[in-house]
């Protein structure tokens, strides 16, 4: 009984961990860090959490999971409340639903697909801001940003494979 | 790694199938909530949310920017290495800039101070500034705000102007109880009064998501009066902000406006300052009794000789006005006359 208790809490730390992940991304994302005389934009961390879990392991990142990372975005970045949420969940939905193609498959292939879900998730971010705004928004500071995040994502998916392989899977 | 995820369906994995579903349905719940927070976009439900999230990241926050600050130093420490040269002889020429600066300022005090001594000069009330540090900022393409560690506590609230060393930064949106979130110029919803200091127009600071906020005239037939460099402070119309904080220069004139380049460098602010301050009311303060003195002084024999006399001389040479020369002496002796005027009243 005991043991099953214990099995069910660290199940449950394991498939709280990357929405943890994510909301740590958040944070990171919050806070000045302003590479190179803010030269260089911050990278969506949590982009890069929201698109890995949901190919390799949906199950560790249930779609509440997303919602909490991209509400914690919205109320830290100050934007409208909901925003990033609906980003975050559609680039969940639209990579679960090719999920079958993209496993297994080659890593520069899966770095591929994160180009295409991060242009879907600025063209989103831009269409919607725009839209707020009233007005056609210059696009430069977003492309400059996702091109940041598409630049590391194979460093941070390094990363995510060992942490997702020791600590969350089979440990 | 390239394997990853094939014979990941054990466990947890088994339950994958229903995700669609559900993000489908959080889906829709973002969307509603999006749609009601932009509906009622104060309502007191989100307000408090924003609240508490910043109330409960600044703690967080400040332990991240505490390294963050220490690395950023260390890399500047290095850059400037590099530069030292240049910067060295940059400074030399602004302290020798400042030096005269120093001297007029010096200067003016003493006819402040003389003023004073006469009753003509009513200082506007000082703000009480509070000091915080940044300690979070979106980096968001389309947001710009920052995060301060100072809130309610220290009586910072919505609307209050938020300076640096350079200039003016932004205005307070929201405030916790101890941490506070700051809306910077560049940001698309942020407007804020101010006028050119030279050729005294007036127009609204309006944030286009780029370096660069605009400057949007309520006439326009004004612009051809407007010159590159010229500098840009807050007018204090509207009474939320105190009037001359430094904004920027104006950057480029365009047809319908003109582009700022901001004083205040976002990428090195550290240290801010929020403005405290309080509009002088209809009500409170000396107003109706300064002007009652006033014109009793300046109908009074011999109250300020200096002012009646300057008066008196620019209606002299009005009157004698025969030549151009002496004309356009006058109008610049009048309009003199007529800016100290409008600078002594606060």
């Amino acid at each position: 009984m005991i043991e099953s208790r214990a099995d069910n809490a660290s199940r449950f730390i394991k498939s709280a961990a990357p929405t943890a992940l994510g909301v740590f991304g958040v944070i990171l994302l919050a806070s000045p860090i302003r590479l190179f005389e803010g030269a260089m934009p911050t990278p969506l961390l949590p982009l890069v959490v929201v698109y890995f879990w949901s190919i390799y392991s949906p199950a560790h990142l249930p779609a509440f999971g997303v919602f909490v990372i991209g509400l914690c975005h919205d109320l830290l970045a100050g934007g409208p409340i909901g925003l990033w949420p609906l980003i975050y969940l559609t680039v969940s939905f639209v990579v679960s639903t090719q999920r079958p193609y993209f496993q297994g498959r080659e890593q520069r292939v899966v770095w591929l697909g994160f180009t295409i879900a991060s242009l879907i998730a600025g063209l989103m971010l831009w269409l919607s801001s725009s839209l707020l705004a009233g007005a056609l928004l210059p696009i430069t500071p977003l492309a400059l940003q996702l091109a940041a995040t598409i630049a590391l994502y194979p460093v941070i998916a390094a990363l995510f494979v060992e942490l997702h392989g020791r600590v969350i899977v089979e440990a | 790694m390239d394997v990853l995820g094939q014979e990941r369906r054990e466990g947890l994995g088994r339950r994958s199938s229903s995700s669609p579903l559900s993000l489908l349905l959080f889906m829709l719940v973002s969307a509603i909530l999006l749609l009601s927070s932009l509906y009622a976009a104060e309502a007191s439900v989100f307000r408090k949310a924003r609240e508490s999230a910043i109330e409960a990241a600044s703690p967080l926050l400040s332990v991240f920017s505490g390294p963050v600050g220490f690395v950023q130093d260390m890399v500047g420490g290095v850059r400037d290495y590099f530069f030292v040269l240049e910067q060295n002889k940059a400074l030399r020429e602004e302290i020798s800039d400042l030096r005269q600066w120093e001297q007029e300022a010096r200067d003016l005090r003493e006819v402040i101070a003389a003023y004073e001594t006469l009753g003509f000069y009513h200082p506007a009330p000082s703000p009480e500034p509070v000091n915080a540090a940044v300690v979070g900022e979106s980096n968001d393409a389309f947001t710009h705000t920052m995060i301060v560690n100072a809130g309610r506590d220290e009586a910072v609230l919505p609307g209050q102007a938020v300076v640096d060393d350079r200039g003016l930064v932004g205005r307070i949106v929201h405030s916790s109880k101890n941490a506070a979130r700051v809306l910077l110029l560049t940001d698309v919803q942020s407007s804020v009064p101010v006028y050119l200091e030279n050729s005294e127009i007036e127009g609204i600071l309006v944030g286009q998501t780029g370096a660069r906020p605009a400057i949007s005239f309520t006439r326009y037939d004004d612009l051809e009066n407007i010159v590159v460099g010229d500098r840009v402070v807050t007018s204090g119309a509207g009474g939320a902000l105190p009037r001359g904080l430094p904004v920027g220069v104006i950057d480029r004139v365009t047809e319908r406006g003109a582009l700022v380049a901001l004083q205040s460098n976002y990428a090195r602010t550290r240290l801010v300052r929020i403005i405290n301050y309080k509009f002088p009311g209809m009500r409170e303060g000396p107003r109706p009794g300064l002007v009652d003195g006033l014109v009793d002084e300046l109908g009074g024999d011999d109250a300020d000789p200096g002012v009646e006399e300057n008066e008196e001389t620019g209606d002299a040479m009005v009157e004698s006005a025969d030549g151009d020369e002496a004309a356009v002496l006058a109008a610049q002796g009048g309009d003199a006359a007529g800016g100290e005027g409008a600078d002594a009243s606060p």
